[in-house]
């Protein structure tokens, strides 16, 4: 299959002379069109580091990333943020919301970039969007008078208000109690299923155990993957063992 | 400790720590120099009046003087120590040839003396008493301002030559605003010159102690001794006179530094706040290892103590060094001050006073701390600024702008407290930048003269007995003269006299009147309107408060040897003849006359020097004068000094507007770190974020320069007031250019906003997305 995501090689480290900091050391990965990877690892392992990379965010070192078929280092700053405006979409552990805009403008916000745009199809859209995570009827609330859960609802729809080919979700689910999660994750495979790949990056196995392939990071490198395809079951406690096995092994 | 803690935390904010230090040091400067001008200027004056032994009360007279009357009078009043009448040949200024130019330009009156014998002494540039060796002269050091005369120059009158050997000091006669100028001879010349000119006496009176001077002057009148000619001056008068000039440059300064301490207040409440926000968390846990709030404000006020403590220090020093030009003029006229200790000490408590005014303020700024709680500065770091959206002003339905500046006046919206900070510098910056200007304009329009009691004309003609015996007879030919002249538009004849009247207090005084038609030439009332009847009267101020009378009073003059009632229709302001004057339009005999005056308008003004000079060559004997020159003249020097404060208060406009503008979007950068992270990590470019800065910018700027310009040209007429009423004027309407006022003063202050943010969020492309979008 055709990938979305080719990583070769990435070097990314901090600092300069002695203090200098591997955070990845030759990372190669690869995710294909559609395809939902979670990544596991201890902290500091660069899990994070490695969403901000292949993302375009955090410019490497070393190596090279390639979103379909461009190579990531070629590009402006601003041909950067287009990529990432109209190809990915971000979910935050924290939700990262302006203040001063209400939920609807927020969830806009990435569609309003780019030339002119008609306010009235996007916030359509929007509307559309916020009905299937069920936060409808919250448009008009300001950010802090939504809950934790209704807030992440709300980045969900953001990152996919400009239909994006693949979704970068950094602990989505880290600052919310079980059953929330749980929604959260939900809503997250059903976007998986209509062909949107995700990059999750998690500590919670339950979490991880709705992705098709699970990459485990350590010390800034990629030190194993365990594909969890079809026949290991929708038993998400099933698959969970698997990884947790998984991690046993590789000492994490 | 605190000397690390200040050299890490100055280390880290460069650009902050050298703005508020400039500010502060040139807020100090300008109080220390301030004071120091004040104390040297009247230290200077008060030497020289001493010196010189300036009279304490001083009456013109032309005519006869009988001296045994005086002597008379002068033996009744204990207090008179001294007195003398000396003589002031007056000799038109078209007969005095200096260098081969005469002194027909000249406004003013030209007289020569001799050296007194008793007091009143004309002073060289050293401070010593001139004594004129035969064929020399000693010029007014105003004609070597003016460039009329320098050192060596031949001076002749009707061919009779002198060498100017040096330039005199006049303490009474010093100032360009004084209308006359004493020039000093030896005797034996002043004999051979005597018969060219009209004699003019100089009647002097010195008291033991501070007489009152009112009194006198009313004692003086009441005995009907010789006072034909502009009103008496006193000591307290000549020491005003002399302080004018350098007294207006010095309240400039001093307005410039109230403004300058108005924006470092600005400057340091909006820094310091950043700050406390940044170290909230550290202040909480300073709290929570058991530091009291004393001891934590200690920290930021020693800090700000040592910044400011430099400041004034250095500001002190720097007001050392440049005062050297501004003491210029007051050591040329008046000489040395002997009071430099005095001034050094003053200057010292001015740049001192800074000092403590910041450091209250700095402490009111940090009462915020008790409201910090310990448990939760450390949990939740500094509180939300309230930033609630702008409900009526939504994305979703914004169908006018792009996106960007949609958000970028909303930030401005959501967060008003803010933006106010900026806000209030760039009002205050078209203050700075409109204010000297609107009073540049103000002085230096020709309707001006009409706040001064001068109609509003192009050419003046004055005659008086000083110049011809039978002058009215020269007005009459004059007048008819510019009946004929095709060129004059309108002109009219003002004869002036005096009238006897009763003041409120029941004495008598003398009271001058300007008769003819007041409609002609109209100066600006500041209550009231000109006289129209025969039975109505127009006061200046002076006039109205001796007399104790307002518009609709009543005035009871002896015309003619009758009682003529007077009803008061105007008052206005006048510095004419020492600000003491009053117009009618009766009739009365022609006997007595002081003088005719006659203004001018011309179809087309700009011959108005060609006329001049004609009718100069036409009747030699009459003072034709330009009313431009004139009030040049008069004015000049001033008018100067304020052009220069007008151009000074452009640089700091400029100056004040950058550095703000960069410093606030520098602060502003560091507080949006977040928010701009997630706008990044959106998909938003650097140009889109930028152009958000900009529109907050250009949005605040908008405001700030029309509040400003607003504020500028209407209130800024206040802070006009105390400056301008110092020539005499007491109600006045700003004179705004409105090419400076509405198009180069706010394109040049938007220029600096812009091309300050510019520079200011050019960091935008610094901020790393991932080290900030996990902070909350």
């Amino acid at each position: 299959m055709e990938n979305i995501i080719t990583g070769k090689n990435i070097v990314k480290t901090f600092g300069k002379g002695d203090e200098k900091v591997g955070a990845l050391n030759g990372v190669d990965v690869e995710i294909s069109k559609g395809e939902f990877v979670a990544v596991m690892g201890p902290s500091g392992s660069g899990k994070s580091t490695l969403l901000f990379a292949l993302s375009g965010m955090e410019a490497i070192t070393t190596g090279s990333v390639m979103i379909n078929n461009t190579d990531l280092s070629a590009l402006s700053d601003s041909e950067l943020a287009d990529i990432r405006r109209t190809k990915m979409g971000f979910v935050f552990q924290q939700p990262t919301m302006l203040k001063n805009l209400n939920l609807l403008d927020n969830i806009i916000l990435p569609a309003l970039q780019g030339g002119k745009k008609n306010v009235g199809v996007i916030a359509k859209k929007a509307k559309a969007l916020m009905k299937n995570t069920g936060i409808d009827g919250l448009e008009n609330r300001d950010t802090a008078e939504v809950s934790g859960g209704q807030l992440q609802r709300a980045g969900i729809c953001r990152a996919l208000i400009n239909s994006p080919e693949i979704l970068f979700a950094d602990e989505p689910t880290g600052a919310l109690n079980s059953k929330t999660a749980d929604e959260i994750m939900g809503l997250l495979s059903d976007i998986n299923k209509d062909r949107t790949a995700i990059l999750l990056v998690t500590h919670d196995v339950k979490v991880a155990a709705r992705a098709d392939r699970v990459l485990f990071t350590k010390d800034g490198a990629i030190v194993s993957e365990l594909p969890l395809n079809k026949s290991n079951g929708k038993d998400i406690e099933v698959r969970a063992k698997k990884i947790i096995a998984q991690m046993a092994v590789v000492g994490i | 400790m605190y000397s690390k803690l200040i050299k890490n935390d100055m280390q880290k904010s460069k650009l902050i720590t050298a703005t508020v230090t400039a500010f502060i040091l040139v807020a100090a400067m300008l109080a220390s120099l301030a004071a120091a001008l004040i104390v040297n200027l009247f230290g200077a004056i008060d030497n020289m009046l001493l010196q010189s032994k300036t009279p304490h009360f001083m009456q013109m007279h032309t005519g006869d003087i009988d001296m045994d009357r005086i002597q008379h009078f002068a033996d009744a009043h204990s207090s008179v120590e001294a007195f003398q009448a000396l003589e002031f040949l007056n000799i038109d200024g078209a007969e005095i040839v200096i260098g081969g130019n005469s002194l027909a330009w000249s406004v003013q009156d030209n007289g020569f003396s001799t050296q007194s014998g008793e007091f009143d002494f004309l002073l060289d540039i050293n401070g010593d008493i001139i004594r004129p060796s035969d064929g020399e002269i000693y010029i007014p050091i105003y004609y070597m301002r003016e460039g009329a005369a320098k050192l060596g120059d031949v001076v002749t009158i009707r061919g009779t030559p002198f060498t100017v050997a040096g330039f005199s000091r006049d303490s009474m006669m010093n100032a360009g605003l004084v209308g006359s100028k004493r020039f000093l001879v030896s005797e034996n010349d002043y004999e051979k010159i005597r018969s060219f000119g009209i004699m003019e006496y100089l009647i002097e009176f010195r008291f033991v102690d501070d007489y009152p001077v009112s009194a006198f002057e009313s004692d003086y009148l009441e005995a009907n001794l010789p006072a034909n000619g502009p009103p008496a001056i006193n000591y307290a008068l000549i020491r005003m006179m002399n302080a004018i000039t350098d007294g207006i440059m010095i309240a400039v300064l001093m307005l410039i530094g109230l403004l300058v301490v108005a924006v470092t207040f600005l400057c340091i409440r909006f820094t310091l706040l950043a700050k406390i926000e940044e170290d909230y968390r550290e202040i909480g846990v300073l709290k929570a290892i058991g530091l009291s709030v004393s001891h934590i404000k200690k920290l930021y006020m020693v800090k700000y103590g040592a910044i400011a403590g430099i400041a004034c220090v250095l500001g002190f020093m720097a007001s050392l060094l440049i005062q050297g030009p501004f003491m210029e003029n007051i050591r040329l006229y008046m000489g040395e001050s002997n009071r430099f200790l005095t001034g050094l000490l003053l200057g010292m408590t001015g740049a001192a006073a800074i000092f403590l005014i910041i450091m209250l303020y700095v402490n009111g700024i940090l009462r915020r701390f008790r409201k910090n709680s310990a448990a939760q500065a450390i949990r939740f770091g500094a509180p939300q600024e309230k930033s609630k959206s702008a409900k009526s002003f939504q994305l979703s339905r914004n169908r006018l702008f792009s996106s960007n500046i949609h958000l970028g006046i909303m930030d401005v919206l959501s967060r008003k407290k803010l933006y106010v900070t900026m806000l209030m510098v760039l009002v205050i910056s078209s203050f700075i930048i409109n204010v000297p200007q609107n009073i540049y304009n103000t002085i230096s329009d020709k309707s001006f003269m009409t706040y001064l009691g001068i109609g509003e004309c192009d050419m003046r003609i004055d005659t008086n007995q000083t110049q011809t015996e039978q002058f009215m007879q020269k007005t009459a030919e004059i007048a008819g003269m510019l009946a004929r002249d095709e060129q004059v538009s309108s002109y009219t004849v003002l004869i002036c006299k005096m009238f006897e009247t009763m003041a409120g207090d029941g004495t008598t005084r003398r009271l001058r009147v300007e008769l003819g038609d007041h409609s002609a030439f109209p100066i600006t009332y500041s209550k009231g309107r000109e006289p129209r009847t025969d039975t109505e009267i127009a006061l200046s101020v002076l006039y109205a408060d001796d007399l104790g009378r307002d518009v609709g009073d009543t005035v009871i003059l002896s015309v003619d040897g009758e009682d003529k009632r007077l009803t008061v229709s105007g008052i206005y302001s006048d510095v004419t003849n020492g600000g003491r004057t009053s117009k009618a339009v009766f009739e009365t005999n022609q006997t007595d006359i002081l003088w005719s005056s006659i203004p001018v308008a011309f179809y087309d003004s700009s011959h108005t020097d060609a006329k001049v000079s004609q009718y100069r060559e036409m009747f030699p004997l009459a003072k034709v004068s330009s009313v431009e020159e004139h009030i040049r003249q008069m004015f000049g020097s001033t008018i100067a000094a304020v052009q220069i404060a007008s151009y000074a208060s452009i640089v700091v406009t400029v100056v004040l507007t950058v550095l703000i503008t960069l410093l606030f979007m520098k602060m502003l950068l560091t507080k949006d770190r977040y928010p701009i992270s997630i706008l990044k990590s959106l998909g938003f470019t650097n140009a889109g974020i930028t152009a958000q800065y900009e529109t907050r910018s250009v949005m605040v700027l908008f405001l700030g320069v029309i509040i400003g310009t607003v504020l500028a040209n209407t209130l800024g007429e206040l802070a006009g007031v105390a400056m301008i009423s110092s020539f005499g004027a007491s109600t006045f309407n700003f004179v705004v250019n409105p090419l400076f006022a509405y198009l180069f003063s706010p394109f040049l202050i938007a220029v600096c906003v812009y091309t300050a943010t510019l520079l200011g969020v050019s960091d935008i492309r610094k901020i790393n997305v991932s080290k900030y979008i996990k902070e909350v």
